[in-house]
């Protein structure tokens, strides 16, 4: 595995570039640190934990697959999200998402959920169907810009639209999330 | 958005993380077992001629295609006799290179990158309409009737020849896009429709049965059967 010039946790980048030259242990790194980013935002998107490893499964193959098309000065997290975000996508177009009502929580999103104190869970529950009323180009830009930090630039490079449509959707799922969740935050005050 | 907005979504943002805060289980076992399969199914692709050269560099990818396409075309061109000087009417130039701009744009869109967002559907199904289109415009471009041999070439049954020989052709040209397509969506349609376009090339350029009705059925059928066929065969098993 490689180490990084200044001595520190090696950049994703320097990963890719050592998997891209045949280090396994770099893959495993380049896994073990974007899995359970990718596992939170597609079990958000699916709502089943079996589907989002899945796709996280798919996530990285496909990202093996592709790994001769990795250049050196280009990012990775870009690549990684766009591949999921995609992944997910075609898995709608497929099952042709079911709608589910509010009063329809999955709970297999949560498996640990019998563990969790019964106020985070219902919190829980909460943000899962207030994200769930979004539309799906919404809640991708809340995805990415809000619970990945990533930058807007980032985001409309990684769901393929421009920064400015990108703002407009987050401003808008800000004001229905802002709406859905207002009781919510209003108790909490 | 102005400042302040920006400050309200901070706000929100960071209730909404905390309110997903279910999500901070650790659950690193499931994570190596995820893992070994995951290396499991990357070995077991490399082994196979589609892994290795879904594995290649999009731009060798797009070599690799554009130089069999070549080959083939080349070798076609010139191992089979191909319409006389009468026949080779602007039209039926035209025909012949918008068959091959229509293949050169599908293997583009088969080939892309899977890290680059899918494009959207409307661009894949334009091509395929675009490419069955194409074939049946071109059959109302026929083989002068004029110019035609004079033997008895039975209707009907040379269609059914044409068709079977269009279809053959096709699906060296399907299979090989399906072995360098990495997972777009619409991938298959759009190679369905590729192999269409490349058995009327082939068809167009060597066929010398005249007619609009022998070219509607002999040879515009053959890309209506890839995109339709292979269409229904995907419908029914999808690919993973």
């Amino acid at each position: 595995m490689p180490n990084s010039r200044r001595g520190s946790k090696p950049s994703d980048e320097e990963l890719m570039e050592a998997y891209v030259d045949g280090d396994d242990e770099a893959f495993r790194a380049l896994f073990e640190r974007y899995a359970p980013i990718l596992l939170r935002l597609t079990r958000r998107h699916l709502r089943n934990d079996e589907l989002a490893e899945e796709i996280v499964q798919q996530t990285f193959f496909r990202l093996h697959g592709a790994r001769n098309d990795f250049r050196p000065g280009s990012k990775l997290r870009p690549w990684i999200m766009t591949i999921a975000m995609n992944l997910v996508r075609e898995h709608w177009r497929r099952t042709k998402r079911r709608k589910m009502t509010s009063i329809e929580v999955d709970t297999q999103a949560a498996p640990e959920a019998d563990l969790m104190p019964l106020e985070l869970r219902q919190r829980s529950e909460l943000l899962h169907v207030a994200l769930e009323k979004l539309p799906t180009s919404q809640r991708e830009v809340v995805e990415l810009h809000w619970f990945q930090e990533r930058p807007y630039a980032e985001v409309a490079q990684i769901i393929g639209t421009s920064e400015g449509a990108v703002r407009v959707r987050a401003h808008r799922a800000y004001a229905t999330l802002k709406q859905l969740l207002v009781l919510e935050i209003r108790g909490d005050e | 958005m102005t400042s302040v907005e920006n400050t309200e979504e901070d706000g929100l943002a960071e209730r909404l993380r905390e309110l997903d805060a279910v999500d901070t289980y650790a659950r690193s076992e499931r994570m190596d077992h995820l893992f070994t399969e995951l290396k499991a199914e990357c070995q077991k692709s490399d082994r196979t001629v589609a892994g290795f050269l879904r594995s290649r560099s999009t731009m060798a990818r797009r070599l690799i295609v554009l130089s069999v396409f070549s080959a083939l075309a080349i070798a076609g061109w010139y191992l089979f006799p191909i319409v006389g000087d009468h026949a080779r009417t602007t039209q039926w130039t035209t025909s012949l290179v918008t068959f091959c701009a229509l293949l050169l744009v599908a293997m583009i869109m088969v080939t892309r990158p899977v890290h680059l967002p899918e494009l959207p559907r409307w661009q894949s199904l334009c091509l395929i309409c675009a490419a069955i289109g194409a074939t049946v415009l071109a059959a109302f471009w026929p083989y002068p009737e004029a110019q035609a041999a004079t033997h008895d070439h039975g209707g009907g049954v040379m269609a059914g020849a044409c068709m079977g020989v269009g279809i053959l052709l096709g699906i060296p040209v399907y299979a090989l896009l399906r072995l360098v397509d990495r997972g777009n969506a619409f991938g298959s349609l759009v190679a369905a429709a590729a192999a269409g376009l490349a058995g009327n090339f082939i068809l167009k350029a060597h066929c010398s049965v005249p007619g609009t009705s022998h070219e509607l059925l002999g040879h515009a059928s053959v890309a209506v059967l890839f995109v339709l066929g292979l269409g229904l065969v995907h419908r029914w098993m999808p690919s993973r």
